[in-house]
């Protein structure tokens, strides 16, 4: 009996050491270094450290930069996630029943999401450039005067968050139409006996029962929107006062500044809102998940 | 169930054989390699860098230590390079570092001091003097030499010849102007041929300078018209900024450079040096301040179509923003590679070398000698312009801290231009920020 236990427990080991050896050398150890580091003014090129204390975190909470940035992330994330959701919900509801052709519709939709954010970041470069850009083009040709959309204080901002919602909106799409699919059809044939108004049938039905999804498709594009970092690096760079976020924030400070010590110090304070919102939303899903099963 | 528990232990120990074992091939290449001297040398991605590679083969048949330049794209030239520097051994045994690491450099241990070796293989009466200031020495014109000059460039303007020869133009322009359209000596009459070419609706524009905000390209292209209106970066003697910063002749100098961002193609506020040399090469521009390492390749597409001269000057003060690099041994290399570094250095100075070094495309001399000899200012229509602009060149901060001085630089005078904050505001705050990184880095 000792024996087999002793069996038991090796395999476990075994089969969970290698990742637990790996979780320690790519996430705790960093983890712990990047804590350490923020209370030293280490710097990117080496040489000796010595502690700050909590210089650097005073630092972040004085610095005009991290909180513009923390407005200009804030800002991305609620405007990113509301258009993404409302348009992917919409095209979900449109795509839910079949119809000829669905197929390539849906495939068409589904591109711009499988496509690597730098190298769209770049292709909107071109489709937005202010001179020889399509979009100019065709605003020229019918009589408008175009905006600068990448180098206008006013437009830049806006530009990234449209490529975002042309990037994204399709996977809010996907998930919907997962969570649309996974209602019962007996739920609407019952509303239909019950002779329910369409607009009943939406509040009442589609909507709450597919809230669940939606919560997790908003966490996730949330959590993604909230390091929003490959497009703004491609199209404005990471030092633009009107489009600097928390991750290329973060990056100047590192890599282009050097300062590895402060750089620490802004990486805990994200990663501590991170881990903030994270929990208000699972907790959101927890509560909605229970609420359906005792349902 | 023991099978099984074997089974998962050698599957893992395999895993493990497999990522720490040594590849017989890559133990190997070290052999091979010690067999034949090589050096590394990293500079960014342009036409000069392959010009040092052909040098670098007549100095591989000369000396049988083989050259390779490695070319690294200019947006991330500045990452990679102090990545590197970060680790126990850099993999470059030179690089061509921006005139303003020099400082860093020297004071972090990254660059190997030459002071003491240099004099022993070249004249150093030869370099021009404002090349060893900016790219050479640290603290400037302190004497003590951390690298010696490879690439010495300069801001110059391109123009339209062309266009400016064109008699319906010219007498447009005296029309309107009361004056012959001449080349522009002064910002104001550049102000005003600009203005004249500026033709949106032909897809004709007046002028372009750098502008981006990525890495340095709009303090290279404001700081001409900075110095030449009166303005400054710091207090020289003192590194003191507030009060030598924000003064009115660098507002005027911004909000001039403001008027300039209106005389160009659409988005002009914001392009890097590829961008300035497009908006002409693709024949939409009259002119262009760029560095003249561009303006080889514009006279071979526009031949005598194009012409070439010194910045403008403001009130009789004309600065040209330094440009160019120089070439620094690695101090993170083993002593026999600094000695392949060193060895390579002293065969690219010598004066036969840098007359061949000239002829490659963009390849600009520090020798004064070369500078400032008939033969060289009448080879090219450039050749003479940029003489004269190396006299008038000035850098950038280059203390270690130049990074982050440069960063805030480029923020808040982006803000300027871009009109997110009036000018004199963003100087002040400009002017706090950088005696704030200053006194962090004990330099004020």
């Amino acid at each position: 009996m000792n024996s087999r236990a002793h069996t038991g427990r090796g395999l476990a080991w075994a089969l969970v050491g290698p990742t637990l050896a790996l979780l320690i050398a790519f996430n705790i150890f960093p983890l712990v270094y990047n804590v350490v580091s923020s209370f030293t003014n280490a710097e990117l090129i080496g040489g000796a450290w010595r502690s700050v204390g909590g210089a650097n975190y005073a630092r972040v909470f004085e610095d005009e930069l991290f909180a513009g940035a923390l407005r200009r992330t804030a800002l991305f994330v609620v405007c990113a996630v509301a258009v993404e959701l409302t348009l992917g919900f919409a095209l979900a509801l449109t795509l839910q029943r079949d119809f000829k052709g669905k197929q390539v519709v849906l495939t068409t939709l589904l591109v711009p999401m499988m496509l690597s954010p730098a190298v769209m970041g770049l292709y909107w470069n071109l489709v937005l450039n202010g001179n020889y850009g399509v979009v100019n083009q065709g605003l020229s040709a019918l009589g408008f005067d175009p905006p600068q959309w990448l180098t206008d204080r006013d437009y830049k901002f806006w530009s990234i968050l449209l490529i975002d919602v042309w990037m994204w909106t399709p996977f809010m799409m996907l998930i919907a139409l997962a969570g649309l699919n996974s209602i019962p059809a007996s739920i609407y044939e019952a509303a239909q006996i019950d002779r329910a108004s369409r607009w009943k049938v939406f509040t009442r039905i589609t909507l709450p029962m597919s809230a669940p999804v939606l919560g997790l498709a908003v966490l996730f594009r949330a959590t993604d929107a909230l390091k929003q970092f490959d497009l703004v690096m491609a199209v404005t760079g990471p030092n633009d006062a009107a489009t600097q976020t928390l991750s290329t924030l973060l990056y100047q400070v590192v890599f282009r500044d050097g300062s590895v010590g402060l750089g620490a110090a802004f990486s805990c304070v994200i990663l501590v809102l991170v881990i903030a919102l994270a929990t208000v939303f699972t907790r959101y899903i927890d509560r909605v998940q229970s609420r359906d099963v005792s349902a | 169930m023991k099978s099984i528990l074997w089974s998962v232990c050698a599957l893992f120990a395999l895993g493990l054989a497999a990522c720490s074992g040594e590849n017989p091939n890559q133990s190997g290449a070290p052999a091979a390699s010690a067999s034949k001297p090589s050096i590394k040398i990293w500079w960014f991605q342009w036409d000069p860098a392959t010009g040092l590679q052909e040098l670098g083969r007549e100095f591989e048949s000369e000396t049988g230590i083989a050259v390779e330049v490695q070319q690294i794209p200019l947006a991330s030239y500045q990452e990679k390079v102090f990545l590197e520097f970060g680790g126990s051994r850099t993999s470059f045994d030179i690089v061509i570092g921006d005139s303003q690491w020099i400082g860093r450099g020297a004071s972090s241990g990254l660059y190997v001091e030459l002071t003491d070796w240099l004099p022993t293989v070249v004249d150093l009466a030869t370099i021009h003097p404002r090349a060893a200031k900016y790219l050479c020495e640290y603290p400037e014109g302190s004497g003590r030499w951390y690298a010696a000059p490879c690439e010495t460039d300069a801001v110059g303007l391109a123009y339209r010849k062309d266009w400016f020869e064109d008699p319906a133009e010219r007498s447009a322009f005296q029309a309107r102007f009361g004056r012959e359209l001449t080349v522009p000596a002064t910002y104001e009459e550049f102000r005003q041929v600009a203005e004249f070419f500026q033709r949106p609706d032909a897809k004709r524009y007046g002028c372009a300078m750098p502008s981006d905000r990525n890495y340095d390209g709009l303090t290279m292209g404001v700081q001409n018209l900075l110095w030449a209106f009166g303005g400054k970066w710091k207090d020289e003697a003192s590194n003191k900024v507030v009060g030598h910063l924000d003064t009115q002749g660098t507002v005027d100098a911004i909000e001039f450079f403001k008027t300039l961002m209106k005389l160009g193609p659409n988005g002009c506020e914001r392009l890097d040096y590829g961008q300035v040399l497009e908006s002409f090469t693709n024949g939409s521009t009259a002119m262009i301040l760029n560095y003249f390492a561009f303006f080889p390749g514009i006279q071979a597409q526009f031949g005598d179509k194009v012409g070439f001269a010194v910045v403008p000057s403001h009130e009789g003060r004309r600065v040209a923003s330094l440009g160019g690099q120089g070439l620094s041994v690695s101090a993170k290399i083993p002593p026999e590679q600094q000695e392949h570094a060193k060895r390579f250095i002293a065969w690219f100075l010598q004066r036969r070398v840098q007359e061949r070094w000239i002829t490659k495309p963009a390849g600009f001399t520090a020798n004064s000698a070369i500078l400032a000899s008939p033969e060289f200012r009448a080879k090219t229509p450039y050749n003479a312009p940029f003489a004269d602009s190396v006299d008038a060149m000035r850098d950038f901060w280059n203390v270690p801290a130049f990074n982050k001085l440069l960063a805030v630089t480029q923020r808040y005078v982006g803000m300027a231009v871009d009109g997110e904050m009036p000018t004199a505001e963003a100087l002040k705050k400009l002017a706090l920020e950088k005696e704030r990184i200053l006194k962090e880095e004990g330099l004020l």
